[in-house]
């Protein structure tokens, strides 16, 4: 039935697609790899025995049920009400950009983390990192005290002791200070610059250096050559109609990519009959290119070729260009132009000031200087395209400030140096050695959240608050300044960036909430100061502090003399060897959160790969060099090399490597230790986004990777009939499609006449329903987080995620269409459907499963005996069972994150989504007290709650009005596996893509 | 299909050993010990003894409900301030004791404890009387909104010196109300009232429960999540 080789076909991965035995194996089993484990006699003795010592023990702790206590306060803070959360908006910062967040705090413990709906760069949302954020908080492994290095260890010290130590050396500084450096991250802080002004005017020879491993310098180098000054740029993608980018993780890698996925999904949903078009052209598959109506991969350099042919194409005809940037793109003739580019040029005029072009991080600063251009040209400025001041306008690049610093050291100018987070000793580039600098300073002291890599090369470590035990603030994307307030006090009595530089300007470390205040002053006004702190306190942002927009021209002939020196960008043909592109880590960023359980453990949205990184290759390179995913492979960049697994990646372009950065640590923490392979070490000056002259060789070693992508595929009747089913499970059309055949869901799968064999039960109550809209889903994941933070799942570990034993209740399928070395990439969210007629609940015999009055399929752990016959006749694959006591790890500080409205499960049971019963019951008892129905909204589930684009709704079905009810009702809705007729509360509404050549086609998309 | 091969007969025989025999007259055992077995369970495991009624622990302070709530006539609500908004009712913080008590028998010896706690603002460690299980989330907003009597779980507080259990709050017992809940219907403002008995309980209650609506929910996910 299935159609080799058919642009129709759907496909999970590259073993699906081959029909890999591998494959058939993972599908077949359900539960991977369970049956070699319990067969072994070993472990099952093993098991035995410990089941008898813990039946035991439980008859020995049994006996009395233990004496608790319950400690009130002896003072009761106003207003607070024991076993109520309450929420506080606060701001996390993550390279020099604020996120806006609600903080919910249960009895003083921050438990949840959501995004601000008031803040201007959330709405509401958040991605998985600012999720993950409360793990962080409990982490374990955090440092916990300041240490001092003696000899080759470091020592135990106390707070006193390197607050003595700094005030003796800045006393021994006296003067102006020479000698003293200080390295921070990326900040947007108001208090920070005040603090760093307050210190230069003390010490007029301390030097300043701000590094940041992943930098978007390239855009500010862009702009400072296209428009006299490194502008900020700011898209507003709602009112885009076409937009290109070049190597632009808009939607996912992008420090207001919560905004852009708002304002773009917002252009999908076709509700008047139109939709946005996006043009992707980039070397690896990133989620905006997962997204694109149109996607073309080409080696990094080859985007650059492709960006300046595109901008001889818009420039050309439309006005005037200085010769020198004539002549310059017009040296692209006898080299392959791409007919597409030509396309694109058409489309983007034909759209003038509805149209965006943009550039990646990854990409040159003179291809950002060409978008200027064409930006300008297109009339896309000040419609689609805003500029703003950038923060910090005069610093130097990153790349060079780390380059200087070190330089400083060995030259001797530098002696005393005070590293304000980070982590430079593993991720500076590979050329610097800054640890082999660092050795040289007569004094280092380096405050960091972790005991890392450069904390051992220090003299001194001092243990940083996280961002919910302090104060700050810090500029969303847009300017707008947020407070950052704490939660919690300090776990470990960590001190802030700006704490230690008072003390270190001062010589007394003053409080952080006076020194955010006293910045505050600067910009609340001082009249009614009071008040206007509270509020921006309330808010989580001061009104009114966006960035003024800024009227920008870009100057053609600037940009023409640079480019003209540039171009042509370097193509891999032209050099020996491949190309390799340095990304930073889509869930570890530059690799600060790789302790971080719940973010190792995340599939990737694109490779579905948890707990590792790996070399993406394009299927034909991996052909060329024998390299085979799941075996490990020694890369070389002139000198250097590393070793890492390799992922052959469908889509990835051909010629072009691509690495996360930031995996691969070695000092970090129980959790990442040894996770990866460390891209930095082939990263260097002068190729800090892509190194060319890259080689291959493929080792032959075996490397297995938590791959999610083939786990609970949903398999009927065997493979083929999978693969026939699969245009059935997630169903899609071209806008034409769409607009010939409104109804084409309903023909897409022919369901037989569907009959009742008893009376149905009526739900007059509330009934619960879920609606997830797949044009709108981008796959990233922070469903998956939130999920995981709100219902205390628990983390499981690399090598049961290979087994298939990962808790996460919503996974996000992601399927692959057409060819593997050009496919079309389609998300889905699964997760627990809440069938009217549960097949779980039908094969439970010990009534641990079973439906609610208000239709919602209910899960009761104490009953469960765990014969997991309920996962074994679940259609979605949705149910998760603990294998083991994944909580016995847990010690009593990573509790304290634990949700209390969610029970915590031990081994043997089985879970899954439970629609966020905790908040519908919130919401009841709420509406209650006001003696009313619980009103549409009021409910979100975790996942919708976080959702970026809202693609997740949930609500009453009964209420005719509710969003959930009219997305049910939509002419795109369907359910999956419908014709099982087991009723499921949750919908799709199916995904529409816009192609640029829509022939449009028949209702029933090609089937039969 | 999964083809079915016989590679078990002659590699790795699945045959049982001989010292199985044994099980043969150990299986009719347990055929007649697991009735009996399951009858003794039942019987002891759910009686009031095992689940502890009459708990009545000592406290870090000798509060007495019947003079504070019975003779002198204190409200429930006085102390236990956030019943009617919270899932806790709150044991109350030791400034509330000091509302009183800085006048009223300052120096009593029986208050060390309270003044120790008001000067250090560390908490007084008091015993849980009323312990649920964790996984159930039992609501105090909802049921005392309804019109659900604090007497109905706790007995008759107002008369004992010492606070102890009186019902078995196992979910069997729950369920009985929340199956019929008449019997424990009153007036909102009867409901910290503990003394208060209408001449009819059921008929009160059927007629609140028809105004007000009140349908408690059996499901399982009420209470357990």
């Amino acid at each position: 039935m299935s159609e080799r080789g058919s642009g129709e076909r759907y496909w999970r991965s590259l073993e699906d697609l081959g029909d890999d035995p591998r494959f058939a194996e993972i599908a077949a089993r359900e539960f991977p790899s369970l049956l070699p484990e319990l067969a072994d006699p070993r472990t099952r003795r093993t098991f035995l025995k410990l089941m008898g010592a813990s039946m035991a023990l439980a008859g020995l702790t049994a006996c009395r049920w233990p004496e608790e206590r319950i400690l009130p306060f002896a003072k009761r803070p106003e207003g607070r009400v024991p076993g109520t959360p309450e929420r506080y908006a606060t701001a996390m910062e993550l390279g020099g950009v604020a996120r806006g967040l609600l903080v919910t705090s249960y009895d003083g413990r921050p438990i949840k983390i959501e995004g601000n709906p008031d803040h201007p760069g959330s709405a509401g949302a958040t991605d998985s990192i600012a999720q993950a954020a409360i793990l962080e908080l409990f982490d374990p492994d955090r440092s916990r005290h300041p240490s001092q290095r003696v000899g080759g260890a470091h020592e135990r010290r106390e707070r006193a002791d390197y607050e003595s130590h700094i005030k003796g050396r800045i006393a021994a500084l006296a003067g102006r200070g020479r000698g003293l450096a200080v390295l921070g991250e990326a900040s947007s802080s108001p208090s920070l610059a005040r603090m760093q002004g307050r210190l230069l005017r003390r010490f007029p020879a301390l030097r300043w250096y701000e590094y940041e491993p992943v930098t978007r310098d390239n855009e500010r180098l862009g702009a400072d050559i296209a428009l006299g000054a490194p502008l900020r740029t700011h898209l507003d993608l709602s009112s885009a109609d076409v937009i290109v980018a070049f190597d632009a993780d808009l939607l996912t890698g992008h420090p207001d990519a919560l905004r852009h996925a708002r304002e773009f999904a917002a252009r999908r949903r076709a509700d008047d009959g139109a939709m946005n078009r996006l043009h992707a052209v980039e070397s690896a598959f990133s989620v905006t290119g997962a997204m694109a109506d149109h996607r073309h991969a080409a080696s990094s350099a080859a985007v650059a070729a492709f960006a300046g042919q595109l901008a001889a194409f818009v420039l050309g005809p439309l006005g005037e260009l200085p010769r020198g940037l004539a002549q310059a793109l017009a040296r692209t003739e006898g080299r392959a132009t791409a007919p597409f580019v030509e396309e694109l040029a058409d489309e983007l005029r034909a759209h003038r000031g509805r149209g965006v072009v943009v550039a990646g991080p990854g990409q040159p600063p003179e291809v950002h200087a060409l978008v200027h251009l064409m930006n300008d040209r297109l009339g896309n400025v000040n419609r689609t395209v805003h500029y703003t001041e950038d923060p910090g306008p005069t610093r130097p690049s990153h790349e060079a400030a780390i380059g200087e610093l070190a330089e400083a050291i060995r030259s001797g100018e530098v002696e005393t140096l005070v590293i304000l987070g980070g982590n430079p000793v593993f991720d500076a580039p590979a050329d610097v050695d800054f640890a082999g600098a660092l050795g040289r300073l007569a004094d280092s002291v380096h405050l960091s959240l972790y005991r890392n890599e450069t904390s051992n090369a220090c003299a001194w470590h001092v243990p940083r608050a996280h961002f919910l035990e302090t104060w700050g603030d810090a500029r969303a994307w847009d300017g707008t300044i947020s407070i950052v307030q704490p939660l919690i006090e300090p776990l470990w009595g960590g001190v802030s960036p700006i704490e230690l530089l008072s003390l270190l300007g001062d010589g007394e470390p003053a409080p952080g909430h006076d020194l955010v205040r006293e910045t505050a002053r600067g910009y609340l006004g001082r009249g009614g100061f009071e008040s206007a702190w509270a509020s921006a306190l309330h808010d989580g942002l001061v009104e009114g502090s966006r960035l003024p927009r800024l009227p920008a021209r870009p100057d053609p002939s600037r940009v023409a003399r640079r480019v003209a020196d540039w171009w042509p960008p370097v193509t891999p043909s032209e050099t020996a060897g491949l190309e390799i592109v340095f990304l930073p880590d889509p869930k570890l960023h530059d690799g600060r959160f790789a302790n971080n359980g719940w973010l190792q453990e995340l599939p990737e949205p694109m490779t579905k790969m948890a707990w590792d990184n790996a070399l993406l290759v394009g299927k034909a390179t991996a052909d060329e060099h024998g390299l085979r995913s799941h075996e490990t492979a020694v890369v070389s960049v002139g000198e250097r090399e590393i070793e890492a697994p390799v992922f052959v990646m469908p889509g990835q372009a051909d010629g072009s490597l691509a690495i996360w950065l930031g995996q691969g640590r070695s000092v970090c923490g129980r959790v990442g230790d040894g996770v990866g392979a460390d891209a930095y070490r082939l990263r260097t000056s002068g190729a800090m986004h892509r190194a060319v002259g890259a080689s291959v060789r493929p080792t032959g070693k075996r490397h297995e990777l938590a791959t999610t992508q083939d786990h609970f595929a949903i398999d009927l009747l065997g493979l083929e009939e999978t693969q026939r089913r699969r245009p059935e499970l997630l169903r899609e059309a071209t806008l034409g499609e769409y607009r010939e055949h409104p109804d084409f869901v309903r023909h897409r799968a022919h369901t037989p006449e569907l009959h009742e064999l008893w009376k149905p039960v009526e739900y007059d109550g509330y009934k619960w329903g879920m609606s997830i809209d797949l044009t709108a889903c981008t796959g990233c994941s922070a469903c998956v987080v939130a999920c995981q933070a709100e219902n205390n799942i628990p983390v499981v570990g690399k090598v049961e995620v290979i087994k298939g034993r990962e808790m996460h209740w919503i996974r996000v399928d992601r399927y692959f269409k057409g060819e593997p070395d050009a496919p079309e990439v389609a998300f889905q969210p699964v997760t627990c459907h809440h069938c009217e007629n549960a097949p779980c609940e039908q094969v439970c015999p010990v009534a641990a499963t079973l439906h609610s009055e208000e239709g919602l399929n209910q899960m009761v752990y104490n009953r469960c005996i765990g014969t997991r016959y309920c996962s074994n006749n679940c259609p979605y694959k949705v149910r998760r069972f603990n294998f083991w006591n994944n909580q016995k790890a847990t010690t009593d500080l990573e509790a304290l994150r634990h949700n209390p409205e969610v029970t915590v499960r031990s081994r043997g049971v089985m879970e899954k989504c439970s629609y966020c019963v905790q908040r519908i019951e919130a919401a009841r008892t709420l509406a209650k007290r006001e003696d009313r129905r619980i009103a549409d909204g009021d409910v979100t589930p975790a996942c919708a709650q976080a959702c970026p684009t809202q693609a997740i709704v949930f609500g009453d079905l009964n209420d005719r009005g509710s969003r959930v009810a009219r997305a049910h009702a939509s002419q795109r809705s369907y359910a999956m596996l419908e014709e099982l007729k087991v009723k499921p509360r949750t919908r799709y509404l199916a995904k529409l893509r816009n192609p640029a050549t829509d022939g449009g086609g028949d209702e029933h998309g090609g089937h039969a | 299909m999964r083809r079915v091969t016989d590679r078990g007969t002659d590699s790795t025989p699945y045959v049982f050993p001989k010292w199985a025999n044994v099980l043969r007259p150990a299986l009719a055992l347990s055929v007649i010990g697991l009735p009996l077995y399951l009858t003794l369970l039942v019987t002891f495991g759910f009686s009031a003894r095992t689940l502890n009624v009459g708990y009545a622990p000592e406290q870090p302070v000798p509060y007495s409900h019947a003079l504070h709530v019975g003779e002198l006539g204190m409200d429930c609500r006085y102390c236990h301030s956030t019943v009617e908004r919270s899932r806790h009712a709150a044991i109350p913080p030791t400034e509330t004791c000091m509302n009183c008590h800085t006048r009223i028998r300052a120096q009593s010896e029986k208050l060390a404890a309270v003044r120790v706690s008001a000067e250090t603002g560390e908490p007084i460690p008091w015993v849980r009387v009323h312990d649920l299980p964790e996984y159930v989330y039992f609501n105090h907003e909802s049921h005392v909104s309804a019109g659900v009597s604090c007497v109905s779980c706790h007995g008759r507080v107002d008369t004992m010196e010492v606070v102890r259990t009186v019902q078995p709050l196992s979910m069997s017992w729950c369920l009985d109300c929340h199956r019929n809940p008449d019997p424990h219907l009153r007036p909102l403002d009867r409901v910290t009232d503990l003394a208060w008995e209408p001449e009819d309980r059921v008929e009160t209650g059927r007629q609140i429960r028809e105004a007000t609506g009140v349908s408690p929910s059996t499901d399982c996910w009420a209470c357990h999540r």
